[in-house]
């Protein structure tokens, strides 16, 4: 039984507990709080939360997040822990836990995190303490001061593993304490994060709360840190959102981060290997996150010929890295969207699939219409042609604001390609091969990641 | 070798009449076929279906399946449902269709209804009558027919409302009676078949789907109805499942009727069948009693991953046989999750829609969230 909770300010032995069960059966459980036992926690996060913006830098902060992350990634029985944990959880293979696990860490470093924070602010110090605004031109002079609220709530219902402990590292970076609702689907990794960090500094381990209750019920843990909350980050989709906002008083700044997809362009130039990096990006995650690319335009070029070396890519890329088997539902489904496409290409000849026979290890759905149309399935890809990079504009347009990144393999037409992403509102256009492991300072749904959390103090003194 | 359009439209009917002897010389449940006859006849269906199905032979060819391959029922390749929803699987090609019927499935809210052409109605009726006598109603009980949903006369693309018609009109006296309306079922009609039954004392024979039959019994709650027995020999037969209706059970249902009208379980059935296939099973009684068919009706349950046959009783994905389709495609991977009960099946129920994982979304429910918006 998984222990899917981390709650300072827990007092004895929780007398009821819930139990869920992850997609792979994985069955974990967290104790059943009452409405005073939500308040000690949210409270001990409160406390603790103050004490750190007493006593800590934001530097030391870094230094002790990245020291407890390093735990889950660099070789030993924490890592290992992890790895088993996403096994377990998710019914991944070693080499995909530890490919993600090594991926989301390479965000928690000293170095990223300084990155991080110095993209979004000038310094460290602006969280720490008023600095002086070398930009002002009014009489005497002004400092400026940024600080997030004293606690975060954040609910998580639809990410990837990994997610919830860079939403609580972003929390605690701008020195807010954080109240975490569990995703059902991997609700183990970021109470290890949490265990790690409290043993590596006690008063910002004490900073985070995180547990589970089921999904569409509202117990009275809800209700009690819903009162809590300074500000709500959520990722999930409109009913998760819904909820949140219903709970909230109207006045809470609710950030959300909501699914998108990722579409693909391979130009008239694109470099043998095009195909192996993209098969790379696919596999991430088992394409479970928003970076993850399902919609392949090939611009110019054979589209059957790229097909076939990304369909051999996906199968070495599925012989090294095993992808978990599909739920019962997404096999069934995918049987279902290759029929499609097979049948149809056999009887009108304009869809076709590449698949390595009735396996499910991977889908490569050829299409030829105009329709733009992605399937939420696991290491399913519509590759499609494209006459030009600027006719994408067009083709995409329904997805405005819907596509996370834009993936490229080539250079000719590449800065026509990124004014086409402007204009569709993407976040990213990166090259095959990085599209799922976006760096650290990336702006994630389009948007910083710190900033909208804090809110700015300006101390303006005349001389 | 293969064969021309015309003799092979001369060997599929002739094909046909074989298999309609050897389906009415059925002599009933408790006799069965030897896997060596089903076999022998799936060898020279297959032959016939893929060269008269260009779409199914090149399906069969992907996976390297010709006519020479297929020595066993079990080897034939089964063609997912989601194909009807695509193309027209037809020996012959879409002229060569007396029927058409359509799948009422909307699956994922984008999928264009299937259909699934019916070459020989006689075969279908062929499978169709035996199979009901012998789980159902026997022929020497006399019972009046009553059919509940809408006739073929009110919906042409209707399966079931083929099969109920030629049950009603081909079986028992002859004087069958069909209480719907083209707005729906005609509740005074039916009660009054009811009524006729108990003051003649002949035996009623009620056929409905299962969410008509709900709401004849919720209509008796909630009207303070009486209960009644019905003559000795009545039986009532359910179709269809709750099709998402919340917190409708089946067995609740069938406990309605059972306290209404005095049958007792064992002549509450409950009926088996899809568009894409022409036989049937039937069961009576709590579930999971099996779901038992006809000889020529063969089910496997398959690993919904490697489609590799599961050991009788795990539940896996639903792959039908069916000889009645010997003009369409007789083996069928459907959407459905079940497994083997003794000599039957269980029929667990539709596998639902892969729910979203993780941050990334199908752009067709990014779209439609846009529209809701």
């Amino acid at each position: 039984m998984l222990e899917a909770w981390h709650l300072p300010g827990l007092t004895g032995a929780p007398a009821e507990w819930m139990e869920g069960r992850t997609r792979t059966g994985k069955r974990f459980r967290a104790p059943v709080l009452s409405a005073a036992e939500a308040g000690s926690v949210a409270d001990a996060v409160l406390q603790a939360t103050l004490a750190a913006r007493r006593e800590r830098t934001v530097e030391q902060i870094v230094n002790e997040i990245a020291r407890a992350a390093a735990r889950l990634t660099e070789e030993g029985l924490d890592a290992t822990t992890a790895r088993e944990l996403l096994r377990a959880e998710l019914g991944w293979s070693e080499e995909l836990s530890r490919e993600t696990l090594e991926g989301m860490g390479r965000a928690w470093t000293v170095e990223s995190l300084t990155r991080l924070v110095e993209s979004e602010f000038s310094s460290f110090a602006v969280l720490d303490g008023f600095v002086t605004d070398p930009g002002w031109t009014g009489p005497g002079r002004r400092s400026r001061r940024a600080i997030g609220p004293p606690v975060v709530l954040q609910v998580l219902a639809g990410n990837v593993p990994g997610v919830a402990i860079t939403a609580t590292i972003r929390a605690l970076l701008v020195r807010s304490g954080v109240l975490c609702k569990l995703p059902e689907s991997e609700p183990g990794l970021l109470p290890l994060f949490a265990r790690l960090l409290a043993e590596q500094d006690p008063i910002l381990g004490r900073a985070v709360a995180a547990t589970w209750w089921p999904g569409g019920s509202f117990p009275a843990i809800w209700r009690e840190w819903t009162k809590w909350a300074g500000a709500a980050v959520v990722y999930g989709g409109e009913h998760t959102l819904e909820s949140v906002r219903a709970a909230l008083p109207p006045d809470t700044e609710i950030i959300t981060y909501g699914p998108k997809t990722g579409v693909a362009v391979v130009l008239p130039d694109s470099p043998a290997g095009a195909a192996t990096e993209l098969a790379r990006d696919i596999c991430a995650y088992d394409q479970q996150g928003c970076v993850s690319p399902r919609l392949v335009y090939v611009v110019g070029e054979s589209v059957l010929a790229f097909v076939l070396t990304l369909a051999a890519a996906l199968e070495e890329h599925t012989g090294t890295n095993p992808p978990p088997d599909p739920s019962e539902e997404e096999a069934v489904a995918i049987r279902a969207v290759r029929t499609a496409f097979e049948f149809g290409g056999y009887e009108h000849g304009r869809t076709s699939v590449e698949a390595p026979g009735d396996a499910l290890t991977w889908t490569i759905l050829i299409g030829d219409d105009d329709s733009v149309r992605t399937e939420s399935l696991p290491r399913v890809v519509w590759v499609r042609s494209s006459p030009s990079v600027t006719s994408l504009e067009d083709v995409l347009r329904p997805l405005e604001g819907r596509i996370q990144t834009l993936g490229y393999a080539g250079t000719d037409g590449l800065e026509k390609l990124a004014e086409v992403g402007t204009r569709l509102r993407v976040g990213r256009v990166a090259p095959f091969g990085s599209m799922a492991w976006p760096p650290p300072d990336w702006r994630h749904d389009g948007r910083n990641q710190l900033l909208p959390l804090v809110n700015w103090t300006d101390f303006e003194v005349p001389e | 070798m293969t064969t021309s359009a015309g003799s092979r439209a001369e060997l599929i009917d002739a094909l046909t009449a074989e298999l309609i002897a050897a389906f009415e010389a059925w002599p009933g449940k408790g006799s069965s076929w030897s896997e060596a006859v089903l076999d022998e006849w799936a060898m020279r269906v297959f032959r016939l279906q893929i060269e008269g199905i260009p779409t199914y032979r090149r399906y069969c060819e992907s996976r390297g399946v010709g006519p020479e391959d297929v020595r066993s029922w079990r080897e034939v390749p089964p063609v997912p449902t989601a194909a009807f929803r695509v193309v027209d699987l037809i020996v012959g090609g879409p002229e060569a269709a007396r029927l058409t019927f359509r799948t009422s499935g909307t699956t994922q809210g984008r999928s264009a209804r299937g259909r699934h052409l019916v070459r020989a109605p006689e075969l279908y009726r062929a499978s169709l009558r035996p199979t009901f006598r012998a789980y159902v109603l026997q022929e020497d009980v006399q019972a009046k027919i009553v059919t509940l949903p809408p006739s073929f006369t009110y919906d042409s693309a209707s399966s079931l409302g083929w099969m109920l018609d030629d049950l009603r009109t081909g079986l028992g006296a002859g004087d069958g009676l069909s209480v719907a309306t083209a707005s729906g079922i005609d509740w005074q009609a039916l009660a009054s078949e009811v009524q006729r039954s108990l003051d003649t004392g002949r035996p009623l024979c009620l056929l409905g789907t299962t969410v008509g039959f709900a709401e004849w019994v919720d209509r008796m709650e909630r009207d303070g109805g009486s209960a009644v027995r019905l003559p000795e020999g009545s039986v009532a037969m359910d179709t269809g499942g709750a099709k998402g209706r919340a917190g409708l059970q089946r067995a609740d249902v069938a406990r309605g009727l059972v306290g209404w009208l005095g049958l007792s379980p064992d002549r509450v059935f409950n009926e088996f069948g899809m568009t894409e296939l022409l036989s049937q099973r039937y069961a009576a009684g709590e579930p999971p009693l099996p779901l038992r068919g006809p000889p020529w009706l063969r089910t496997r349950v398959l690993d919904p991953a490697t489609l590799d046959e599961l050991p009788d009783g795990d539940v896996g994905i639903l792959s039908h046989f069916d000889l009645a389709n010997a003009a369409s495609v007789c083996a069928v991977l459907t959407e459905d999750r079940g497994r083997i009960v003794g000599d039957g099946i269980e029929w667990i129920g539709r596998t639902a829609g892969a729910p979203p994982r993780g941050c990334s979304l199908a752009t067709a429910e990014l779209l439609e969230a846009r529209q809701h918006a």
